[in-house]
């Protein structure tokens, strides 16, 4: 029989992992100072919250211009999508494949694994735990990987300086999609995976 | 129920999964360098040998090496006669200049802050654990390095500098400075910190210096 720690009155602190016993739940941990709490506080709205606001910022995101390459005086803003296309244009198939799947691929992926996590907790899915951790632990690993485009445009307007030959410059659309890399970063750690195993658990108990 | 009590009462009994909360019997996990959960297969235990004495070395590696990695040019643009170089902060204020403050306030702090503070934090650590020293500040230090570890963003700054390379070949020559190789060995050093760090040991060794 497989037993849930909070079920037998014990709670760790997320941050250091100190075992405390549930009376504790609320105070500050005796080992690093942060508050313990059987769960991660409001853990479904916080993820929720903050994967809507990414999902809002994808969109200008991708429909404005994140730099603009001029050189000799001529050049337009390019949105992600047109960078990966001039990429193939200059038949760079493998670093147009990298672009695409760090911003525009993986974005995706990180909102749909952790719609499909959330809807888990909230509907009581019980069915494959571990591919769902699999999951999880995929979606905490990549997010950061987005930031990609973002240092691309800075590089390139650093370098890319030369007068009026060539130059680089950002356009609005960098902030939009920094800032939906960074809203799901954050959703995934508002996220507390022990919400799936909880419902398992219960189900458990209700049909031993 | 009875063991609601004993549970609580001998915390070295027993270990927690951190991910899906599963109560096991100490002795049920095997001491090994490493220990998977047996319900979520998530990595509950990783010990490492001499792991203080390898995050302090490497800590001060990366110390050195920040240095350089920030000093000297990334990379240099050279076409008919005109050349441009870069550094890691040259890339933060043309972002600052192209009027995207926000994002030049996040470059700085994923390429440049936050690396910078995740070495200090760890070579202060791993110094006063391993010479068992009492020092402000400890756990404090621990825990913001491990809030900051995402943060710190060097390796996708390194990604961005070969897309940038392939994007400009055709435009002009580019040619790698001392400060690439210096970053190159600053980013393996942080990815062989994070694997040496053994989280559990130093949360041990901490409330041991701070109880004194
Ligand atoms: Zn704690
Ligand atoms: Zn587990």
């Amino acid at each position: 029989m497989q037993h849930s720690a909070l079920t037998r009155g014990i709670i760790i602190c997320h941050c250091c992992e100190k075992p405390a016993s549930i009376k504790q739940d609320g105070q500050t941990c005796p080992r690093c100072g942060t508050h313990i709490h059987r769960r991660k506080r409001h853990s479904i709205a916080y993820t929720w919250a903050l994967l809507l606001a990414s999902m809002i910022m994808l969109i200008p995101a991708n429909l404005l211009p994140i730099m603009t390459f001029k050189s000799l005086g001529k050049g337009d803003p390019a949105t992600i999508m047109q960078g990966v296309l001039q990429l193939l244009e200059h038949d760079m198939l493998g670093i147009a494949l990298v672009v695409l799947t760090a911003s525009i691929i993986i974005p995706v992926l990180k909102v749909v694994g952790l719609i499909i996590l959330l809807l888990t907790v909230q509907l009581g899915w019980t069915t494959n735990m571990r591919q769902k951790m699999l999951m999880y632990h995929f979606v905490e690993w990549i997010g950061r990987w987005s930031m990609l485009d973002i240092f691309v445009v800075a590089i390139l307007a650093a370098i890319v300086q030369l007068g009026s030959l060539a130059s680089v410059t950002g356009n609005t659309g960098a902030t939009a999609f920094a800032a939906a890399v960074i809203f799901t970063m954050l959703a995934a750690n508002c996220f507390d995976t022990r919400l799936i195993w909880d419902k398992h658990l219960e189900k458990l108990e209700v049909f031993p | 129920m009875t063991d609601r009590g004993l549970a609580s009462t001998q915390p070295g009994k027993f270990w927690v999964c951190p991910e899906c909360d599963l109560l096991m019997n100490r002795r049920a996990i095997p001491h090994q360098h490493e220990a998977h959960c047996p319900r979520c297969q998530s990595l509950i235990v990783s010990s490492k040998r001499h792991s203080i004495e390898w995050t302090l070395a490497l800590g001060i590696a990366g110390l050195i090496l920040f240095f350089p990695a920030n000093l000297f040019p990334i990379l240099t643009l050279t076409t008919l006669g005109l050349s441009q170089s870069e550094t890691i902060f040259m890339s933060v204020t043309a972002l600052y200049d192209s009027h995207l403050y926000a994002v030049s306030a996040l470059v700085l702090m994923s390429a440049i802050v936050v690396p910078l503070m995740k070495l200090l934090l760890m070579t202060y650590l791993s110094g006063c654990l391993l010479f068992h020293k009492p020092a402000p500040l400890l756990s404090w230090a621990m825990r913001s390095y491990q809030q900051l570890d995402s943060w710190g963003m060097l390796e996708i700054y390194m990604l961005g500098i070969l897309v940038s390379i392939v994007k400009l070949v055709d435009v002009a020559d580019v040619t790698p400075g001392i400060g690439l190789y210096s970053l190159t060995g600053l980013i393996i050093v942080t990815l062989l910190t994070s694997t040496q760090l053994d989280r559990h040991r130093f949360w041990r060794r901490i409330e041991q210096l701070e109880r004194r």
